[in-house]
């Protein structure tokens, strides 16, 4: 089986839009790739006039923001770095158990790739600047900028939103039969370790897993 | 066979595909069909529609329901218009200050404009010859069929949320606003083209096709890609502002909070009395129609009905009435605490009363949750009414000398309180009197036909509670009964007349001699004994009412046989040095009261002759 992946449009945001911005597109994915009986549930963005569908599992809910305040934490380690959450999807296979291998291998058939860039917060310049007693430009050019801004942000969301319709749409083949009584297929989400070289590694291992086509060419 | 039966699954799978995106789309665009839709999403039960492609999205409209009826031929398009209606402007913006509603906006309002802002097209295409797979394959092909169903159904649900649409949706579902502009929809088998000009600054997304063999399942979106040029603002309306002087607020002169006591729940009396300071009295049984009375009454009224606003303002308690924030919000919060008051009273009334259940006040539930102020009011003058006059000893005494008497029934019934009250003033002369009387007695007299009089100092005590109860125990000694149902049914005629101004029975007394005193030719004597009858008066309400409330239990059915009218139905009991008597069962006219007056009169006569003549 293939594994389709799909790299998301960069997004670049600031630090306290990341949880936003996750939240809504790792839902979003999910909510395409829960295929069971959901009741679907309707989130209103704060920070952006954008509203999102979760697939209204608790369970689901508590593990991506656990995962999303790993990478919060990573990205706060590593300011000014461009970062990459990975979301996986998988089919349990069993196998003949070996001595280096488990008895059951996870057959990756879909990886999304979130690209943000997180910028530093515009305020630590300014306090800075205060610091040093020069007077920044107050008032409306710096509230007209962060709302340029903030509707670049929004748009660019958008575009990413509209990027995972697509590809839900032109590429439905590989996605395995639905399972009675399965809400959603096993997931996995990664994302940059404390150490970059340790993130390599496991990006590696994962594709001598699955088989990665980009490993055989 | 087979294929009929494998026709009829994919038959089935494109109708109700169809269906699932109708009510996805109208859900998402339709204000009044979504609040529909959470109103049922609130059950969490799921339906057997819900669980086709797995998207529980609750009940189905009946208009969608008719729709799917109407377009039963599945090779038909189904095209769904989104259409804004945006209505017209007024010449003048004053005439938009103030909107009821979007629909009386409109009808206000010039023509109005519809643009289709959204076309959805779903339609299933299938060449007219076509070969349908069988067995295997065909249970293969339905389930992949099926999950790419689900899988475009998931991106639609996504996608409605992300267009233009959304927000004017989202804008209109508000109760916060009202606009000039609407969305509504309209589904056909067919559309006419956009011209050119509404073709401008639309777009197309196609979601791809699902292969749904021998046809495939098409689904696309024509939308406008920005509503910016369509100038969609809410309508002017006054901003909700806070009025602080409302009807009721205690911050409002005159108006006043409810006076509070320790008890919690206290009676309030009926502002018309204006007789009783609420403190003063040990024995407070709260009213609920009273508090009713109290709660967003016009100031000029409370004015003309209340007697002494500041007796009644007392330390705030929970559900006393503070200023409230809005209006709505004090509302609720009246409706609150009157429905705490009420339970209150309501308890209170029956603990203290228990002759009078509930029901003998049956209006004060039903007037007080959230009722017109007016009409409470209203409604606490006349709340007595429903008092059981067998209950009442008095009553009945005062009530049976005339029982053809028509104006009998309609007049209030006779409260204990005016009944004490009404003795107080009209009685305490004659049972001063009586208790003055009774001293001579004991001095060293014995007047023949006078000897149940030596019981009558635990009822004298008591008389002015009820004159009745005295006339009763007189009666039974003869000459002297007569006398004193004279009294009395004098006494009946002025408590009559009180009780149209005093509706409430079981005010507390205000005993206020000096008022009454003066309409009684003995005023110098009974002035004598005011003193001493206030000081007995006030020691002896808690007993007072203990023994109203004997007697109220004792009483014997209205219909009572003449030679029932005997000493066996008297009993005494000494109460806090206060004796009582009940059961005075005898009809009796206002003749036989004007006798009785007479006969104690003479008594009266006798006696100072004789203390003269010592």
């Amino acid at each position: 089986m293939n594994c389709e992946v799909c790299q998301l449009k960069e997004l670049e945001v600031e630090h306290f839009e990341i949880r936003e911005v996750l939240r809504c597109i790792l839902h979003t994915i999910v909510f395409h790739r829960a295929l069971g009986l959901v009741r679907p549930k309707d989130v209103d963005l704060e920070l952006f006039e954008i509203t999102y569908v979760q697939c209204g599992d608790v369970e689901l809910e508590k593990k991506i923001d656990e995962k999303i305040d790993q990478f919060i934490s990573w990205v706060e380690k590593h300011p000014n770095k461009k970062s990459q959450i990975c979301l996986s999807f998988y089919e349990v296979k069993s196998k003949q158990p070996s001595w280096f291998t488990n008895k059951t291998e996870r057959l990756y058939w879909e990886q999304w790739y979130v690209n943000l860039n997180v910028t530093q917060h515009p305020k630590h310049l300014s306090s800075k600047l205060h610091h040093t007693k020069v007077v920044v430009d107050p008032g409306e050019s710096a509230t007209e900028e962060r709302s340029s801004r903030r509707a670049m942000v929004e748009a660019s969301l958008r575009e990413v939103l509209f990027q995972i319709i697509k590809f839900v749409n032109e590429k439905k083949d590989h996605v395995p039969p639905i399972s009675e009584g399965v809400i959603y297929f096993p997931y996995e989400i990664t994302m940059p370790s404390s150490s970059d070289s340790a993130f390599g590694m496991d990006m590696i291992k994962r594709m001598l897993h699955s088989g990665h086509p980009t490993m055989l060419s | 066979m087979e294929m009929d039966r494998e026709s009829g699954k994919l038959e089935q799978i494109v109708s109700q595909f169809r269906s699932k995106i109708l009510h996805v789309i109208l859900d998402s665009r339709v204000p009044s069909l979504h609040q529909q839709q959470q109103e049922s999403l609130s059950l969490s039960r799921v339906r057997k529609t819900d669980k086709w492609f797995n998207l529980v999205l609750g009940d189905r409209p009946p208009a969608l329901e008719n729709l799917n009826f109407s377009l039963r031929n599945l090779l038909d398009p189904m095209v769904i218009d989104i259409i804004l209606v945006r209505h017209g402007s007024c010449s003048s913006s004053v005439d938009n200050l103030y909107v009821p509603s979007a629909a009386a906006a409109a009808a206000a309002a010039g023509p109005s404009i519809e643009t289709v802002i959204e076309r959805w097209v779903v339609q299933y295409d299938c060449p007219r010859v076509f070969a349908t797979p069988s067995g295997a394959d065909a249970a293969v092909s339905y389930k992949k069929i099926y999950k790419k169903c689900i899988l475009l159904l998931r991106s639609l649900y996504t996608q409605m949320r992300l267009l233009p649409a959304y927000i004017i949706f989202r804008q209109l579902s508000s109760l916060s606003q009202t606009y000039n502009f609407d969305l509504v929809y309209k589904v056909s088998s067919f559309s006419h083209p956009f011209s050119r000009e509404e073709e401008d600054g639309m777009k197309v997304y196609s979601f791809a096709p699902v292969e749904a063999l021998p046809g495939c399942l098409c689904v696309s979106v024509t939308y406008h890609a920005s509503l910016s040029d369509f100038n969609l603002e809410p309508l002017v309306s006054l901003p909700p502002k806070i009025i602080t002087d409302y009807v009721g607020s205690p911050t409002t002169d005159p108006m006043r909070s409810f006076p509070s006591s320790e008890r919690g729940a206290h009676a309030t009396s009926f502002p018309l009395r204006g007789l009783r300071p609420p403190s003063s009295a040990p024995f407070q049984r709260p009213h609920s129609w009273s508090s009713g009375f109290h709660r967003g009454i016009p100031p000029t009224r409370t004015q003309s009905l209340a007697g002494s606003p500041p007796v009644y303002r007392t330390s705030p308690k929970p559900y006393d009435i503070t200023s409230p924030p809005t209006d709505l919000y004090g509302n609720r919060i009246q409706n609150h605490r009157v429905s705490t008051l009420q339970q209150a009273t309501a308890f209170d009334e029956y603990k203290l009363s228990p002759p009078f259940s509930p029901s003998a006040s049956p209006s004060t539930p039903t007037y007080l949750s959230g009722a017109n102020p007016l009409l409470t009011r209203h409604c606490s003058e006349t709340a007595p009414v429903t008092i059981p006059l067998p209950l009442t000893g008095r009553s009945t005494r005062y009530l049976s000398p005339n029982s053809s008497d028509p104006s009998r029934h309609s007049l209030p019934p006779l409260s204990p309180r005016s009944s004490k009250h009404d003795a107080s003033s009209q009685e305490s002369p004659s049972g001063i009197r009586s208790y003055r009387k009774l001293e001579a007695l004991r001095a060293g007299e014995s007047p023949s036909g006078l000897s149940n009089l030596y019981s009558a100092p635990k009822v004298v005590r008591d008389s002015k509670d009820d004159s009745g109860r005295f006339s009763g125990l007189l009666s039974s000694s003869g000459s002297p009964r007569i006398g004193f149902s004279r009294s009395s049914s004098r006494l009946s005629f002025q408590d009559d007349m009180d009780d149209c101004e005093f509706s409430c029975p079981f005010d507390v007394d205000d005993v206020d001699v000096s008022d009454s005193s003066s309409q009684n030719t003995e005023s110098k004597r009974a002035s004598e004994f005011t003193a001493q009858s206030n000081l007995v008066g006030k020691k002896s309400q808690d007993a007072a009412v203990g023994i109203l409330v004997h007697m109220l239990r004792t009483a014997p059915p209205l219909r009572q046989d003449s030679s029932c009218y005997s000493t066996h139905s008297l009993r005494t009991e000494y109460e806090g040095g206060v004796g009582i008597a009940s059961g005075f069962f005898m009809p009796r006219k206002t003749a036989d009261a004007l006798e009785e007056l007479n006969s104690y009169r003479e008594m009266k006569d006798l006696l100072l002759s004789k203390s003269g003549m010592k």
